[in-house]
């Protein structure tokens, strides 16, 4: 008799202690639901992008010397590189170039490896088209420099998560322009070079932060 | 116990009083309260729809519908014009008239089942001797309705689904069952109204769920797998089986298993306020708030504020308890099939009997608190 | 008449022409779950009957146990016993067929004489009593007790043994680990021992 009220009170110990987790639960979803949505309503509110953001390539046609290296290190050789050798200069002279951005996996080995740094990447990612033809883009297209989140009067800029101000959590709680935690590159270099030299590099780094 | 308003008997009188017969006003009287009721459930289904989705967007840190009218609140009446104006398609090979008798017969009984939800004093359809034991019967017949969708669909999710739908009903009707009776057995009555009058009287204090408190989990975990709410979904589970026995539904067809579903949830809400929670009856009890503000308990006027208030208390109620079963629905992993019978036959049904030998033995005991 | 005979005629014919049609469809479909369907059917046209007759729970009951329970099993049986089989055309079919009909024609004619001819007691003065929970109660604990008692104490057996057999655990897929002398008969699991609770 004892066995079984000692097996009954431990199987009604069990189920309190599964109804125990299961309020706690409760209270955890429960909590969720004071706190501020995280959404971030695309077309009037965006996100900064990161300081390493890989997005749409951009070219500049002048400084290209035509040495397909961007092609060599693409994982699909996917740069088109024109060009016509000018026997006059001695010199490849490009005729066109051109990326298609609806194959590019925005992998950044061209910028990483182009020798005359023409190829940078930019914080554009609104890529979307009705004809993927259009993502084919030429030199001039790829020249054009994209539309700063943070210069759009349209647009109300959101900091990403790592970019907040200490103790900060919520991108729309704070300023865009508030001090992220910690020091910037920028910061860093100015604070570990002598004194001396320090002015040009507080130029660079007051230029960085606007 | 005072009557409170006859609605039934005034609109009646004032059609008599224009120069209709009794038989005829009685005639124009008839379809009314029903035609309310449809649209009173289908504009239930339409809030809960638009809370189910606010409240997970919020539980989630979402935001939820939000352009589609003031706070995104036309949203599911947009998904239902959606639904009524969608193609609808009849898969290949399917049985052509199961096929459409299936959601038919999932929606009807629930929509019945409204009959015997009382709102206050005089606000149901009717008060049938069986009241509650009705509700019971009623939904026992969905699950004929899912099979039928299932087997039809010539779909082995479908089939599957509606497999898993039938046996979770069965299985869960017994403990509802079961906490329903022990609720009966003190109210001496099947009826609703009289469940409601014997827990009115003292407010907060007398409501069954002091009485009656591993009756009313029993019964609203035991609704939540009827309903096949998160927890017990299993009949849709959509990593399982794409969406049961709903796989081939599209369209109007669909649209009916929906409303089915939220309409089947509402009512399980507003069982849960009727059966545990004094329906209509106000957490102070009327006679001393009239003492308070020194007005005659029959005044007809305090007696329709209180009627009105009696109203919105039923719909608060229940509300509260749809609330809750989204938020489960967020906090509470769906159960495997053999868990969910298990925890039916093993644990709830041995449960539901001890409650209600319980009930019993202090019913006899103390006979004044437990109804004797 | 007034409206509530009216009423009243109507739904008559109605169930009683929808319980015939589904009572028919049972017999005469080829297709199994048809007829298990059409059954369901049958079950709700007599629940409707139940309540012209004044018997509400009678009627809820009826849905609950034959529409609820016995149609769904039925409904369960066949489609888990998904069994594709081709019936071969028996040479005279027709013999089975015709012998059928005659026994169940010979059968509706002897209880139709037998309905027709007993002088039911019709009172129609008689008040429908006011809640027919409470009369059925008083019935089964008065003058109906010992078939009430008989039929609670075999359907608590029934539940007994599906309890009984429903928490036996069975070893699964440990069958080849066991070694001995002779071999394990086919159709039983072997059972994990249960400490007996005293």
């Amino acid at each position: 008799m004892l066995k079984f009220l000692n097996k009954v009170t431990e199987y009604g110990k069990e189920s309190l202690q599964s109804a125990r987790y299961i309020g706690q639960g409760l209270a955890v979803t429960f909590d969720h639901m004071k706190r501020r949505p995280i959404t971030v309503q695309y077309p009037y509110e965006k996100l900064i992008p990161s300081e390493r953001f890989r997005g749409r390539i951009h070219f500049e046609f002048d400084k290209c010397i035509s040495c397909e290296v961007c092609v060599r290190v693409c994982p699909i050789n996917l740069p088109v590189v024109d060009w016509e050798f000018n026997k006059e200069i001695k010199k490849k002279q490009l005729k066109h170039y051109s990326i298609d951005f609806g194959v590019c996996i925005f992998c950044a080995n061209c910028v990483e490896y182009c020798p005359t740094n023409c190829l940078s990447v930019t914080e554009e990612y609104e890529l979307s088209t009705f004809d993927r033809h259009e993502l084919n883009f030429d030199s001039v297209a790829m020249g054009r420099l994209p539309y700063k989140v943070t210069q759009d009067p349209m647009v109300t800029p959101i900091r990403e998560f790592a970019y907040l101000p200490a103790g900060e959590l919520e991108g729309h709680t704070v300023s865009h322009t508030a001090p992220r935690a910690g020091e910037t590159p920028a910061e860093i270099v100015a604070r570990s070079q002598p004194k001396t030299a320090s002015a040009s590099t507080q130029a660079a780094s007051e230029e960085d932060k606007a | 116990m005072n009557p409170g308003i006859d609605l039934q008997q005034r609109f009646i009188e004032t059609l008599m009083d224009l120069g209709l017969t009794p038989g005829v006003a009685k005639t124009i009287w008839l379809p009314i309260p029903m035609l309310l009721m449809i649209i009173g459930a289908t504009v239930g289904v339409l809030v809960s729809v638009w809370l189910e989705r606010k409240i997970s967007a919020a539980a989630q840190q979402r935001i939820g519908p939000e352009f589609i009218g003031p706070l995104g609140i036309l949203a599911p009446v947009a998904d239902g014009i959606k639904l009524v104006f969608k193609e609808d398609v009849v898969p290949a090979k399917t049985d052509p008239w199961l096929f459409t008798l299936g959601p038919i017969l999932v929606v009807i009984p629930v929509f019945f089942s409204y009959l015997i939800v009382p709102f206050g004093q005089n606000l149901l359809i009717t008060d049938l001797g069986i009241g509650i034991f009705f509700w019971i019967a009623l939904s026992s017949i969905a699950p004929i309705g899912l099979l039928m969708a299932g087997y039809s669909s010539n779909n082995k999710y479908s089939l599957i689904g509606g497999l898993r739908a039938a046996a979770q009903s069965i299985s869960y009707e017994l403990p509802l069952a079961l906490a329903v009776l022990a609720v009966v057995m003190m109210s001496n009555s099947l009826s609703t109204l009289d469940i409601v009058h014997q827990q009115t009287g003292y407010g907060l204090l007398g409501w069954n769920v002091w009485r009656q408190p591993i009756g009313f989990l029993l019964f609203w975990i035991a609704a939540l797998a009827e309903c096949e709410r998160l927890p017990f979904d299993l009949p849709e589970a959509e990593e399982e089986l794409v969406a049961g026995y709903q796989t081939e539904y599209a369209g109007m067809k669909f649209a009916l298993f929906y409303l089915g579903s939220y309409v089947n949830l509402v009512l399980s809400s507003l069982m849960v306020a009727v059966l545990y929670f004094g329906g209509w009856d106000l957490p102070v009890p009327t006679g001393l708030i009239a003492s308070w503000m020194h007005v005659d308990p029959n005044n007809a006027i305090f007696e329709l504020t209180t009627a009105g208030l009696g109203l919105v208390m039923t719909l608060l109620k229940a509300y509260f308890f749809l609330f809750l079963a989204i938020l489960v629905r967020w906090t509470v992993p769906r159960v495997r099939i053999d868990q969910l019978l298990n925890f039916g036959w093993k644990f709830l049904l041995p449960v539901g009997l001890v409650n209600l030998l319980l009930t019993a033995g202090l019913k006899l005991s103390f006979p004044f608190a437990f109804g004797g | 008449m007034n409206l509530a005979e009216g009423v009243r005629l109507v739904s008559l014919i109605i169930l009683s022409v929808m319980m015939l049609g589904t009572a028919l469809g049972v017999v005469l479909f080829e297709n199994i779950v048809y007829s298990a369907f059409t059954l369901g059917g049958v079950f709700i046209s007599i629940s409707g009957l139940y309540i012209l007759l004044n018997a509400d729970f009678v009627s809820a009951a009826q849905i609950l146990i034959y529409v609820g329970a016995v149609n769904v099993l039925i409904l369960f049986a066949i489609m888990l016993v998904n069994k594709q089989e081709d019936f071969e055309v028996l040479p005279r079919r027709w013999i089975r067929k015709v012998s059928t009909a005659f026994v169940s024609l010979a059968l509706f004619a002897l209880l139709a004489t037998m309905v027709l001819q007993t002088n039911w007691p019709v009172n129609p003065s008689k008040q429908p009593p006011a809640s027919s929970v409470l009369a059925i109660g008083i019935h089964f604990f008065t003058d109906y007790l010992l078939p009430f008692e008989l039929a609670s104490i075999l359907l608590l057996m029934a539940l007994v043994g599906a309890v009984v057999i429903a928490r036996r655990e069975n070893i699964v897929g440990e069958e080849t680990a066991i070694v001995s002398e002779e071999p394990p008969h086919i159709f039983e699991l072997p059972e994990r021992p249960r400490e007996p609770i005293s």
